[in-house]
Order: C-alpha cells, then structure tokens, then sequence
C-alpha cells in the first residue's frame, strides 16, 4: 500500500502538482497512517527514490528539484508538528552562499531536501565568511560544511571553500567536518571541486542532499 | 571580408575566410585598465576603450554593449549591485522584496533617461562609431519570463512561478515584457545588432517542456511581437536547450541558437542544419585550468563537429577573468586556423 503512495507521491513531484502531492499525503493519514509513518515510510523513500531518479535521468528539470525538497519540507515540517516524541536526527550540516554570493535557490533545495531526510540544518545565509562557516559548523557540532556558489569568482576564490579548507586544516579539523559544495561552475567542471578543496559535490540540489547524508556517515563512521 | 560581413556570409550560408568568432571579454576590460570593476562600469568610456584595445590585442570579431548581471535590474530601481575584484557583478538590492511589492512596480517610460542608461548610451555611442560599421555589436536582454529572477531572486522567482499567486506571478511578467519591449528598441537604436535573448526558463533544465509550452512560450511571442528577428540570438544562460530549438524556429522564428557546452553539439547542429546559424560554445571554465594544448583540442572538437556545412560560428560563455591569458589567445589562434574554410 505505502509502494503506491510513494509512487503516486513522486509521480505528483515529478509533474510539480504540489496539491496532488498533499492529497496523497493527506490521503495516507485519512487512512490511518500515523506521521511518523509518513515521514519515514513516505517523504524519506519518496526523496530517495526522486534522488535516484533524478541521477539516472539527466533531463530532470530545475522545476522539479525545486519542488522535490518544498513539498517534502512543507509536508515534513506539518507531520514533525504531530510525532508523538521527536525523531533521531541523522546529523547536522550548516549551510550557505559562499562569500560574495548572494544566490540562494540551490542552498533552498538542498536544505527541503536534507530536512526531510531528518538532518538538522543551520542557515547561514548568503555571502558567508569562511571563517563563520567554521565557527559556526564546531558550534553546532555539525559533520559537514555545504556552500554553494553560483559564480565561478566565488567557487573558486581564495575566501571560499579554499579558505574553509585552511581553516579546518589548522585546527585539525578535516576528520571531523566535511566538505561539500555545489553550484553551476561545478556542473561545467566536474573536477573544480577537488580544486576548491571540497571532499565532494553535486550536480543539482536533491542529490547533494544525497552526498551531504554520506559525508555525514562518513564522519560518524 | 570585415567582421560584420563574415557573420553575414555565414548566416546566409555564403562564402567567407573563415567563420566568425565572437569571444566575450566584458570582465577583462577592468584589469586592462587597471581599474576596480565598480569604477570601470561607471563609466562607459572606459567599457568601450578597453573592448576596443581588447579588440586590437586579440583580433576577435565582437564588442558588447556594456553589460553585466544587475544592469536591467538597475534600469528597474535596483539600487545596490555588489561588485567583485575578481569576477563578475551580483544584485545586492532586489527591486520586488514582497509580493506587495508587483502591483507597486513600474517600468519607466523612457528607459534611455534613466541614470543608469547614461553609461550605455555613452558606451555604445563610441562602439558605434569606431566599429559599427565593421563589427557586430552585441547586447544582452533578458526575456520577461527570466528578468523577475533578477529583480526579486531566483528562489522566490521559481517559488512564484511555480506556486501563484499566479494573477501576480502574470502581472509581473506582462511589465517585464513591456520592459523587454523597450530595451529592445533602445538598444537598437543605440546601435546594437546582434541581440541576445536569454531565455533560460526556455530552457528545459529549468522546465519541462509542456510549462515550457504553456507557460513561457506566450510570454516569449509576446516578448517579440513586432520584433524584427534579423540579429536575435536564442540563448538560455549557459543552459542546454536542444529540446526546444525546433520549437522557437517554428514558433518564434528565430533562427540563430547559442548552444551550451553541456548541451550535445552534435545533435544541435542536426537539427539546425542550413535553415539557421548555430554558436558553437566552449567551456571555458575548464579553460582556466586547462593547458594550451587542451584548449586547442577543445576548439577544434568544437569546431570539426559544427563547421562543415557552415551556418556557424565559434563563441564564448563569460571567460570568467581567471582564465589565463595563454588560453584565450590558444583559444582563438585555434579558432581562426581551424575555423578558415581552406
């Protein structure tokens, strides 16, 4: 029964009907599915099964990963609202627009997508320092660092992650907090985050979420 | 054969020495002058002196009219444009922060009398007289249905766009596309001639193709009613779009595509053929890590698929400025020698 909620939730995602999607979530707690259920039966394999589809089928489109993670945070935020007791979190990433950029739309998509995978996320914002990032990722104890960078000036200037990257060396850092960026210099280079001293990147939003939640097992490991 | 009447012969399919080749240095004229890139765009003397020295060092075959991202949204009310010593400018300040901010918003009537035209306008004035009768001048307008991006942020555009309210996501659309209308006309005017139409929600990286169908294409007929497409490049920001490049021949009439690097070159020019001019694209952000030699098989991959058969030229994305110079002048050594047509 949860198979054909699931697939007519993504299949609800996947043509970007936001209602049709909520009528399916709404149509499982009609039946007596309970929110945690949802979440973990539902909105989690939904976002994974979306992630792998979206890996095999390089014609998806911005519009879906978009609402791939605002459906999912919307649905995830209302049924969190409803546990009985709050959930295990996976981890913890703090995420933002690297320094100098002032784009937000992929951060928005991977931070619905890590949500509901039930990783805590801090926003940084946009035109975050390297040093704030890192004062803030051993604040919080987060596994990962995620910036995002839209402008090549600022995926590879020496204030970004190329700056995150000597930070965390000098205090000994790198085994603790990881790495991981994404933006459109990145999808035109594939290499360029190996350059910027990222451990990792994405081609789009809904599968960083995917290498965020491996990098933090990688950590915890 | 000036540069101008090359971009001709190709577009017509006629004999030529070699075909065209544009390459797009707006960034790299800051550092030529030595200046920091707030003062150098303030200035449109200084864009158009440092394309034309630009123009005298590489021997290229297109200027620009100066632009960067933000320059509409400034024309709009934007009053904050974040500039970067190494690379290109951001909005800082977005014109629409609320929805309640749409019903608010208007276009000027007279574009060219706003303050932030005044740079243009000197710019283009000096274009056109040294070059205008020589180069093709290009100018970048951006389509009604992509410009709200630029004025309220991308997020909140796609959140809009996306989920309504959709009388005010139409309401803000309609007076982007009045906006386009006249940036059109001034920027022809001013003499541009070879106008780029960034479409990226034409795109579909962004949408699928039945949105694309049903929610762009409109806009974009509307964009363009009464314009004449001579010199209108199709082009989505660097996104792929070889879906779509039937349907803005058959419903747009514009024949000339600027194709990405990620999109297969090969199948674009199939599908263009001789019934319209193709813009073979290099990645050049690889090109600021690749060597001499890597940029050269890159052009002559680019240009061995596209150029037989002609209707082609080679081209650029941004050549963001950390490019080494070695590699813009590989880059067009490469395109000239295996661009001449022997």
């Amino acid at each position: 029964m949860m198979e054909a909620y699931i697939q007519a939730y993504n299949e609800a995602v996947f043509e970007t009907d936001k209602n049709a999607a909520l009528a399916v979530v709404n149509s499982a707690l009609a039946a007596g599915i309970s929110p945690e259920n949802i979440v973990f039966q539902l909105i989690i394999p939904a976002v994974e099964s979306m992630m792998a589809r979206i890996e095999k089928d390089p014609d998806s489109n911005l519009a879906q990963h978009f609402m791939t993670a605002q459906i999912a945070a919307d649905v995830t935020e209302r049924m969190l609202a409803k546990f009985s007791s709050p959930p295990n979190i996976v981890g913890k990433v703090v995420i933002g627009a690297a320094y100098g950029d002032l784009h937000s739309l992929g951060k928005r998509i991977v931070m619905g997508c890590l949500k509901s995978l039930m990783v805590e996320v801090i926003d940084l914002g946009v035109n975050v320092t390297a040093e704030n990032f890192v004062q803030e990722a051993i604040a919080h104890q987060a596994q990962v660092i995620a910036i995002s960078a839209m402008m090549v000036h600022t995926a590879t200037s020496e204030l970004g992650s190329l700056k995150v990257r000597r930070l965390l060396q000098a205090q000994n850092l790198e085994d603790k907090i990881k790495i991981a960026v994404g933006g459109a210099p990145y999808r035109f280079d594939p290499t360029l985050y190996i350059k910027v001293g990222a451990d990792a990147w994405a081609p789009d939003g809904v599968t960083a979420a995917k290498m965020i939640v491996n990098l933090i097992n990688a950590v915890q490991a | 054969m000036t540069p101008l009447d090359i971009l001709t012969a190709a577009s017509m399919g006629n004999p030529a020495p070699r075909i065209p080749v544009f390459c797009n240095l707006l960034d790299q004229g800051a550092a030529l002058l030595k200046l920091s890139p707030k003062a150098y765009f303030a200035n449109g003397q200084y864009v158009a002196e440092a394309q034309l020295q630009l123009l005298q060092r590489y021997g290229h075959d297109n200027v620009w009219s100066l632009h960067y991202v933000g320059k509409e949204a400034e024309l709009l009310g934007c009053q904050k444009i974040l500039f970067a010593d190494n690379g290109v400018p951001n909005v800082e300040d977005f014109v629409i922060k609320t929805l309640d901010d749409i019903p608010k918003f208007e276009v000027p009537d007279d574009i060219t009398l706003h303050p932030a035209w005044q740079s243009i306008a000197e710019c283009m004035a000096i274009l056109r007289k040294e070059v205008g009768h020589t180069h093709p001048i290009c100018a970048y307008l951006t389509a009604s249905t992509t410009l709200p991006a630029i004025l309220m942020g991308m997020d909140k555009w796609m959140e809009l766009f996306l989920l309504g309210p959709f009388d005010l996501r139409d309401e803000l659309i309609r007076k982007c596309s009045i906006f386009f209308q006249k940036h059109l006309v001034a920027l022809k005017a001013a003499g541009a001639n070879v106008l780029i139409y960034a479409s990226p929600f034409g795109s579909p990286y962004f949408l699928s193709l039945p949105q694309i169908r049903k929610d762009i294409l409109p806009w974009m007929i509307q964009d363009l009613q009464g314009v004449d497409r001579a010199g209108l490049v199709y082009y989505c920001g660097m996104a792929p779009f070889n879906a779509v490049i039937d349907l803005v021949f058959d419903e747009l009439a514009i024949s000339t595509h600027y194709i990405s690097p990620l999109a297969d070159l090969a199948e674009a020019k199939r599908l263009i053929n001789t019934r319209g001019l193709m813009c073979g694209v290099i990645d050049d952000i690889k090109m600021i890590h690749w060597s001499t030699s890597q940029t050269r098989d890159e052009v002559k991959r680019i240009i061995d698929i596209g150029k037989p058969g002609g209707h082609f030229l080679f081209g650029t994305g941004v050549m963001p400025l950390s490019i080494p110079e070695e590699n813009i002048r590989a880059m067009l050594a490469a395109a000239f020698e295996y661009g001449a047509w022997l």
